[in-house]
């Protein structure tokens, strides 16, 4: 029976269709991860090279003046590449994969962009992830929409009826055919990005994988039901459609409006502002204004002299972080608004497949705002380490080449990736089963 | 052909789809979407604009509240470019989300757009963004498939196409009859779109130039009138020559998800593909290694410095630098500047020719696809394209420029030489008399120059259409 139905199945034209559609999309998808995780070794290349010649030539200049070399000086901090983001690029295009950062106030630096196209940016990264998301269901939807209708439409069905005594298990059978060939089209494209991203094929790996399987399992089910509320394939064809395009455009959308609206963040624009006036307005006052505060943070640091009426890099560094003081709360607000819209993107998700999807393929592969939020905290750190290594060379006025500068390459940040599997499965399964049983239900009564 | 039976049968087709369930909850559906796409995209317009506009006066006041300083104190507190809103963003945000909306201006040094919304979202922004344009480009071409795939093809297969033809009622009227009906359809959501907008752009108190606007509004009308009635056309050619319905639906629905959702995102990525961009840091050391070799102010040996001191010396018949008749330092930055910023705008041109490259694989096929053709001119005229955002990004940098060199201009002149005897600051009225950062939209003979290939394409597509109307009208086949 079921050798016929496949046979069947791989004479029609759809078939073919759908089979080089999907595997030649998928491919390009492929390759586009490729060329992404080409360009970041390639930037990583670059800004190693760069820090390390920069440091060697203002060596040469500033050797004598320490304060005035880390002026100039930038430390890179890269997010470790992993291979597994680039199936789902999520926001590492609009996020930047590193900041190479001096020892003046951090919150003027942080936020720097990477240049890229926003032409790009808005039409998105065609990768994998776009191609299961978007592309798949509707595949499944253009393989299964008709699958009783058109039968029933030829006048067929009643041969069928007449020869078979459980005719829902025909059309159940009919229909894992196809989602059967999809499930094998989606699991070699899997293994594919595998073997040609090098992927390991780790837990993050595995999770994609199961995501994306339940996720195909999903819209199946959508179809079965549709199907069998036995209504005419031109109305299915429809429902189908709409109900794709309300899953994958307009709910999401309408959703990525409400939480851009609702939680804005002007603080973004204030702390910037906050950061320069606090640094510059300590040029207009008295020296105590910053090093009382200074030296409140730092007690350590107490026993240094300030000469009160000429420069001192102590006098300009403590001037630096008054800048990211008076950011500081703003700053912190704006992280927490940024942590609240994800939180409420990602709660909404839950009752929404695609969105779930998407999501959660961005945090498997650490390519989400989040991820980007951490790597800004370790950001700070690094900074802030960089500074208290930084400051008492200076301020005993060392010079320059008594620092074992080779331990100043640029270093890697490894992205965290862990993630709760019930997050990751529970919610499609769910909706899955729901509209499993309503499809199957309805079936009985065939 | 005769009127009247034209807008008979257009009549009929209106009425018919009114009765219809489609009809019925894609209008409820369209009317929640306008309101909130109106609602949000007036919203985030008013908001945005408001934070940005307060706190570019903000910046303006702190600037002018400074104390007597040194001018090189200023040129390194420096100012801010906050990027104002157009209120047609309100139609089509366009890339308005993925462009940055702050640029801190310094002397020495280009900094990049800061904060775009992008950069500050989650993963959903990936799915794309309700505005009344979005509704237009991709939901409203979906609904005219489902109303209008059945139109001609279904008269067919139920044999009420013959009746028509039997009355003696042209192929030509019938063809033009439907198509007008459903362009009828179509117009409901175009003008009541476009009412509401024009609500926006009368009240909005932000926008000064409301003649512009009203332009570039009229310009978006006609472009969407023209592109409705390419699509209608499209629909009813389909129609007339599948061989039934299903089979006119599925070639549209093919079409739609083809032309809309799937090519211009490959296109896109092929463009990136096939013309790569250096990150910013291969930018930066390109910029760093030209300005080495050009002359390195901060080398004290740098031979373009050194003649450069020669020469300014041999000039003013002095032998030290103290002895100049203006101040050296100054001198010698707004040397630096010009020649940093040259280097710099040389290389930021050069990116912006690839990423022009990349997005001319897109726009280039708006001769096969008429979606791409009023995307672009839709984003264009809405003031949210890209080239809308350079030219933000230019004045921006001219204005840093202007700045920088004011300030070097201000330590010439009032600020002594090393050694001699005078005041270190100047009085802070000089910064009161500099004037603040206003940004103009971009003119709009500019956009029509920038988006040219768009217009000729949306109008070649209006005349191939309707020749295909008239023309292939008579091959209609009755049965």
């Amino acid at each position: 029976m079921f050798r016929l139905l496949f046979k069947s199945f791989f004479r029609t034209k759809i078939f073919v269709l759908s089979l080089v559609l999907l595997m030649a999309v998928g491919l390009i998808s492929i390759l586009i991860g490729k060329q992404y995780l080409v360009k970041q070794e390639k930037t990583i290349l670059a800004a190693q090279e760069f820090q390390n010649n920069s440091i060697q030539r203002n060596l040469e200049y500033h050797n004598d003046d320490l304060g005035l070399l880390l002026y100039y000086l930038r430390f890179t901090l890269i997010k470790k590449p992993a291979n597994i983001s680039a199936i789902s690029i999520g926001q590492s295009d609009v996020n930047p994969l590193l900041q190479a950062v001096t020892i003046r106030a951090i919150e003027g630096q942080k936020y720097d962009n990477d240049f890229e196209n926003p032409a790009l940016l808005m039409s998105g990264n065609l990768d994998l992830g776009f191609v299961i998301i978007y592309l798949f269901p509707l595949v499944l939807i253009a393989m299964i929409f008709n699958l009783y209708s058109e039968e029933k439409e030829l006048g067929t069905w009643r041969i069928v009826a007449a020869q078979t005594a459980r005719k829902a298990t025909f059309l159940l059978k009919k229909m894992l055919v196809r989602v059967l060939f999809v499930f094998a089209v989606l699991m070699s494209l899997l293994f594919m990005a595998s073997a040609i991203l090098q992927i390991p094929m780790d837990q993050n790996f595995w999770a994609i994988f199961l995501q994306s399987i339940l996720y195909i399992l999903f819209w199946s089910v959508l179809c079965l039901w549709i199907i069998s509320l036995q209504k005419s394939s031109n109305f299915n064809a429809l429902a189908l459609i709409s109900i794709w395009v309300v899953l994958t455009i307009l709910i999401p959308a309408i959703v990525n409006n409400y939480v851009m609206n609702t939680y804005q963040v002007p603080e973004a624009l204030e702390a910037m502002v906050e950061q320069r006036d606090g640094y510059h307005e300590k040029w207009d006052l008295e020296k105590d204004a910053t090093m009382t505060r200074f030296f409140e943070a730092y007690p350590q640091y107490k026993n240094y002299p300030v000469p009160e009426d000429e420069f001192s890099w102590i006098w300009y560094y403590g001037m630096q972080e008054m800048g990211d003081l008076a950011a500081k709360e703003t700053s912190a607000e704006m992280a927490e608004k940024l942590q609240l819209r994800t939180s409420v993107s990602k709660n909404v998700a839950l009752f929404v497949p695609t969105m779930h999807a998407q999501l959660s393929f961005n945090t498997l592969a650490g390519t989400d705002m989040v991820s980007h939020l951490h790597f800004l905290k370790a950001l700070t750190e690094f900074h802030k380490n960089l500074r208290l290594g930084f400051y008492t060379k200076f301020f005993d006025n060392k010079p320059a080449d008594t620092i074992d500068w080779s331990s100043y390459a640029a270093k890697f940040y490894t992205i965290k990736r862990d993630f709760s599997w019930f997050y990751v499965l529970l919610p499609t399964l769910f909706i899955t089963l729901i509209f499993g049983t309503l499809g199957v239900l309805n079936l009985r009564r065939l | 052909m005769r009127k009247n039976v034209i807008f008979l049968l257009a009549r009929q087709l209106c009425k018919d789809s009114f009765r219809s369930k489609v009809m019925i909850i894609a209008l409820g559906l369209m009317i929640f979407l306008v309101l909130f796409s109106a609602y949000s995209g007036w919203e985030n317009y008013h908001d945005q604009n408001f934070t940005r506009d307060a706190i570019q006066d903000e910046v303006q006041e702190s600037w002018e509240n400074n104390p007597d300083k040194h001018p090189h104190r200023m040129a390194h507190y420096g100012s801010f470019a906050l990027r104002i809103k157009h209120i047609l963003s309100v139609f089509d945000l366009g890339m308005e989300n993925f462009v940055g909306n702050a640029v801190f201006l310094e002397a020495h040094k280009q900094n990049t757009a800061n904060f775009s919304e992008a950069s500050m979202s989650t993963g959903l922004l990936r799915f794309g963004e309700v505005s009344l344009a979005m509704l237009l480009k991709i939901i409203v071409p979906l609904l005219i498939f489902y109303l209008g795939y059945a139109t001609i093809a279904q008269e067919r297969e139920s044999s009420t196409l013959k009746l028509l033809i039997g009355q003696g009622i042209s192929r030509k009227e019938i063809v033009i009859g439907k198509w007008l009906g459903l362009y009828s359809l179509a117009l409901i959501f175009v003008v009541s779109t476009f009412l509401v907008l024009l609500c926006f752009i009368l009240i909005a108190s932000h926008d000064t130039a409301h003649g512009a606007s009203l332009l570039r509004y009229g310009v978006l009308l006609f472009s969407y009138l023209l592109f409705f009635a390419i699509l209608c056309a499209i629909t009813i050619l389909v129609s007339a020559f599948s061989s039934s319905a299903k089979a006119a639906l599925v070639k549209l629905l093919g079409i739609w998800l083809l032309f809309v959702i799937i090519v211009p995102k490959s296109l896109q990525a092929i463009g990136y593909y096939l013309h790569p961009t250096p990150s910013k840091i291969e930018i930066e050391t390109a910029v760093a290694e030209d300005l080495i070799k050009l002359g390195d102010s901060h080398n004290p040996n740098d031979p373009h410095f050194t003649a450069l001191k020669d020469s300014v010396l041999s000039a003013h018949n002095v032998t030290k630098v103290e002895d100049l008749p203006f101040n050296y330092g100054g001198f010698v930055m707004a040397k630096g500047e010009a020649l940093s910023t040259a280097v710099y705008l040389k290389y930021q041109k050069e990116l912006y020719e690839v990423y022009t490259k990349q997005n001319d694989v897109e726009r280039y096929s708006a001769f096969i696809n008429p979606y791409t053709a009023i995307k672009n001119v839709s984003m264009a005229f809405s003031g949210t394209d890209f080239h809308s955002f350079l030219h933000f990004k230019d004045k921006a940098e001219a204005y840093r420029f202007k700045l920088a060199q004011e300030m070097n201009r201000l330590q010439m002149e009032y600020i002594p030489n090393k050694g001699k005897a005078g005041p270190n600051t100047i009085s802070s009225k000089f910064w009161k008399e500099f004037p603040p950062f206003e940004y103009q939209f971009m003119p709009i003979s500019r956009v029509f120059k920038n988006e040219l290939i768009s217009i000729i394409a949306l109008l070649l597509w209006s005349i191939l259409t309707f020749f295909g109307l008239f023309k292939l009208a008579t091959n209609l086949k009755a049965i």
